[in-house]
């Protein structure tokens, strides 16, 4: 029973965080990250060690999620392939926000 | 080809990690060093040792204090390295964000943080000053207030939030971290004692556990306080508003 949950989260674990990954929208990316936070939180509860349960939720789901969204809001919302860029970049002003 | 190349780069470094992984010894075996010396002397000794019930307090902060310093430093570091690139935000110019959003956050969002902040505080308080007895510590409750105050800023805006943490007492905690942990840890050596004891040998010897109790409370208190702060200048120095002349939109 606690072997099959620890296996669940550790598949959702895998699946955040290559979802995190490919995403090419960046603010998805980070809610899912988000989420990747919160399983890996679970799972050091699940080892034992509720100190780093505490971190990991405060931080890597917190603190973290608003720092990048920040950064998004300072740069672009969604990732840019090079060749994209280069065809849509013509006339257009480079903008600094989305 | 490139890719090729990043993939091969990959591929070995991933045969390496997993070379060294199977040379570490497996999770719980009994003849592993931690299981063979220290975890006794840590299950043992701690609260005798350190004055503190929680061991896992015991070994950062006592046994493993160089470390935990270092580590506080590093953050600290962190701060130094976020503001030599991006400076310090101006004065009464940091309500980039969320307020120029077009998206005012909604009422559900102001009223539920409203309802949870104080919570939110009292837990992070919780956490650090009963750190020594239960999971938790200076880190992780300073964490936890630093959520907190962005929760506040995200629903609120950094205008508000500057001016509930004014300026001032951001940047005069900032470095709370590393100095009280050095402080603390000095203060052994004006009695006699090691760096990092937390103890003044010429106390008297009732004193001892619980003036050790206390330099372990001081050293938890400034990392909370300290890693809180330097938390919240990052978030202040990344939202700044930009210079006139640059890409302000």
């Amino acid at each position: 029973m606690s072997d099959a949950l620890s296996l669940v989260l550790l598949a959702l674990l895998v699946v955040t965080a290559l979802a995190a990954t490919l995403s090419r929208d960046l603010l998805a990316a980070i809610i899912v990250f988000s989420g990747y936070s919160l399983v890996m939180a679970l799972l050091w509860q699940r080892l034992q060690a509720p100190d780093l349960a505490l971190t990991e939720a405060a931080v890597g789901a917190g603190v973290t999620t608003v720092l990048f969204v920040t950064a998004i809001f300072k740069t672009q919302r969604m990732e840019e392939e090079a060749g994209r860029k280069r065809r849509r970049g013509g006339g257009e002003k480079e903008e600094g926000r989305p | 080809m490139k890719k090729v190349i990043s993939l091969c780069f990959i591929g070995a470094l991933g045969v390496l990690l997993l070379m060294v992984m199977a040379s570490m010894p497996r999770m719980g075996d009994p003849q592993s060093p931690t299981n063979t010396r220290v975890i006794d002397r840590y299950l043992e000794g701690a609260e005798e040792e350190t004055g503190t019930e929680n061991v896992i307090t015991g070994v950062i902060l006592n046994y493993r204090g160089y470390d935990t310093m270092g580590e506080v430093t590093v953050i600290f570091t962190g701060l130094a390295a976020v503001l030599a690139v991006l400076g310090r935000e101006r004065r009464g110019r940091i309500h980039a964000y969320p307020d120029r959003s077009p998206i005012r956050p909604s009422i559900i969002v102001r009223s539920a943080v409203s309802f949870l902040l104080p919570f939110i505080v009292l837990f992070s308080l919780y956490t650090v000053l009963h750190g020594e007895i239960s999971p938790g510590g200076g880190f992780q409750g300073g964490a936890v207030l630093a959520a907190g105050m962005f929760v506040f800023a995200a629903a609120f805006g950094l205008w508000r939030a500057g001016r509930t943490v004014p300026p001032w007492l951001r940047y005069a905690v900032e470095g709370a971290a590393p100095v009280t942990f050095f402080l603390v840890g000095a203060a052994g050596l004006v009695g006699g004692a090691e760096f990092l004891t937390y103890m003044l040998p010429k106390a008297s010897a009732g004193l001892q556990p619980s003036l050790r109790t206390w330099m372990t409370l001081l050293v938890e208190g400034g990392i909370g306080a300290g890693g809180a702060m330097i938390f919240l200048s990052i978030l202040m120095a990344m939202a700044r508003e930009e210079d006139a002349g640059g890409q302000a939109a």
